[in-house]
């Protein structure tokens, strides 16, 4: 065998060597091009899917408590005033000092009735719906300030204008949250609530004084109700940031671009979020 | 002993001590090419014994060819998922028995010549097969680091060694045919030979049948 063949067998094999080794190279970019690809969709597929869970929450949570709200309405504030009127006549009956116990108690049902209809209101969708955002707010602001547990401020800057029934109604349920959470555990005095229009953007402030959380509790399972917010607002297409420290209170701030808006007013149902 | 056959059979001890030390962490194939390993050292053991007893291994070569084959067409069974692949691999398997049993009685006589035709169907097979699962595996990509799974370096070894053998078995029965001398040949063989064990070593390494990548 001549060095001839030995120089061919040699650059045969090392160009069939060189060629494999191009190949898996060329394979591995190319797997590790798919596995990228697939861990993006895999990732649009889980977001997805929280995000109709999340609407399907908001949608079973909507029905409820507009179920709440007529029970009250349709049923409890009717039995009530119906007892009201007995009590009324009652009292035409009685002696003086038993009939003023008697017009206390009907003033304390009144008031009762009063309050039972505002929340009743405040549950509602229709009714949100009907008076858009910034008049339900400060309906909701006077509602917490009558009952004396908080005092809430309510401003508004710019011009008012209407972001859809759905998105208005998503962040007047986060701002009950925030409301619900600073009554629960926060201690809070005061509470402001801020809700700037401009052009396109919507900005909704909710600051609280109270005791202030760990930062880390948002990553924590206790955090979950600060975190529903987050993905609420992102439902529609906002932006929440929820910044606290011990003793520094809390604030949370949502920013929706009206023209980025995720999902568009369908209907007057709630269900129109799907 | 050859210096060569010293540093092989060295070689040929990594995939085995590895496979029999990872043993239990092994999945069913990587299990089975452990066994795989220990069989080939058998064979290259007594290929050397006939070699220096009776200066004639050619009938350990047709045997060892087989046997080699069947191994590893069972790690390929338990690699690929589709049905109709195993099919294949099986029938691949019953065909290159009834090959080898043909070859050995009328065209490369077992006690006389080296089965290279043998080898060459059989490496085809390898490059086919390890060509599928490469394409098996841009199908269904998993989410751990390409380095880390076992198949791709098992699947690399077999492609490098199959396709450098096939060129090798190729110029082996021409050179012989020319009567012409073989060194050359042979150590490309040696250093494909070399290589496949490192790389089924890797592949033993990085299996393990607790995390995610399950086969069989």
């Amino acid at each position: 065998m001549g060095s001839e063949d030995i120089r061919f067998i040699v650059l045969s094999a090392t160009m069939l060597f060189a060629v494999i080794t191009g190949f898996i190279i060329y394979f591995v970019v190319l797997y590790r091009n798919r596995q990228l690809k697939n861990k993006k969709e895999q990732e649009k597929r889980e977001a997805t899917f929280r995000q109709e869970l999340l609407k399907t929450q908001l949608e079973i949570q909507e029905q409820t408590l507009e179920n709440i709200s007529k029970e009250i309405h349709d049923n409890i504030t009717q039995v009530l005033s119906f007892v009201k009127l007995s009590l009324g006549t009652i009292g035409n009956t009685l002696e003086p000092d038993k009939k003023a116990k008697v017009n206390e108690s009907r003033e304390l049902i009144s008031q009762s009735i009063n309050d039972l209809r505002d929340l009743s209101k405040s549950l509602s969708f229709e009714h949100i719906a009907a008076l858009g955002l910034a008049k339900t707010i400060e309906i909701e602001a006077e509602r917490i300030n009558k009952s004396g547990l908080l005092k809430v401020y309510f401003l508004t800057d710019g011009q008012v204008f209407s972001i859809g029934e759905q998105q208005e109604l998503v962040l007047f349920r986060i701002l009950q949250e925030a409301l619900n959470n600073s009554l629960k555990h926060s201690q809070a005095k005061h509470f402001k609530i801020s809700l700037q229009y401009h052009h396109d953007l919507l900005n909704l402030s909710l600051e609280d004084d109270g005791v202030g959380f760990e930062p880390e509790l948002l990553n924590s399972k206790s955090g979950s109700g600060l975190r529903n917010m987050e993905n609420r607002a992102a439902l529609i297409g906002g932006k929440a940031t929820i910044e606290s420290a011990p003793g520094e209170g809390c604030k949370i701030r949502i920013t929706l671009n009206s023209f980025k808006q995720l999902y568009t007013d369908g209907g007057p149902h709630p269900n129109s979020f799907s | 002993m050859s210096y060569h056959e010293i540093i092989y059979f060295i070689i040929l001890l990594i995939p085995l001590i590895t496979g029999v030390v990872r043993y239990k962490k092994l999945t069913i194939p990587f299990k089975i090419l452990t066994f795989s390993v220990i069989v080939a050292l058998f064979w290259e053991i007594l290929s050397e014994i006939f070699a220096l007893r009776y200066n004639n291994n050619a009938f350990i070569s047709h045997l060892q060819g087989v046997s080699g084959y069947i191994f590893y067409s069972i790690v390929f069974f338990y690699l690929f998922k589709s049905s109709l692949t195993k099919k294949a691999v099986l029938i691949s398997v019953i065909l290159v028995i009834i090959f080898s049993i043909i070859n050995a009685l009328f065209i490369q006589p077992y006690d006389q010549v080296f089965p290279t035709n043998v080898y060459l169907i059989t490496n085809a097979f390898g490059v086919i097969f390890s060509l599928l699962i490469f394409k098996q595996m841009l199908q269904y990509p998993l989410e751990v680091n390409i380095i880390k799974q076992s198949i791709f370096w098992f699947n690399t070894a077999i492609l490098l060694f199959s396709a450098t053998m096939f060129l090798n078995m190729g110029f082996t029965n021409y050179y012989a045919k020319h009567k012409w001398g073989m060194d050359i040949i042979f150590y490309i063989w040696f250093c494909s030979d070399c290589l496949l064990n490192i790389l089924i070593s890797i592949s033993l390494l990085t299996d393990n049948k607790e995390n995610s990548i399950q086969y069989g």
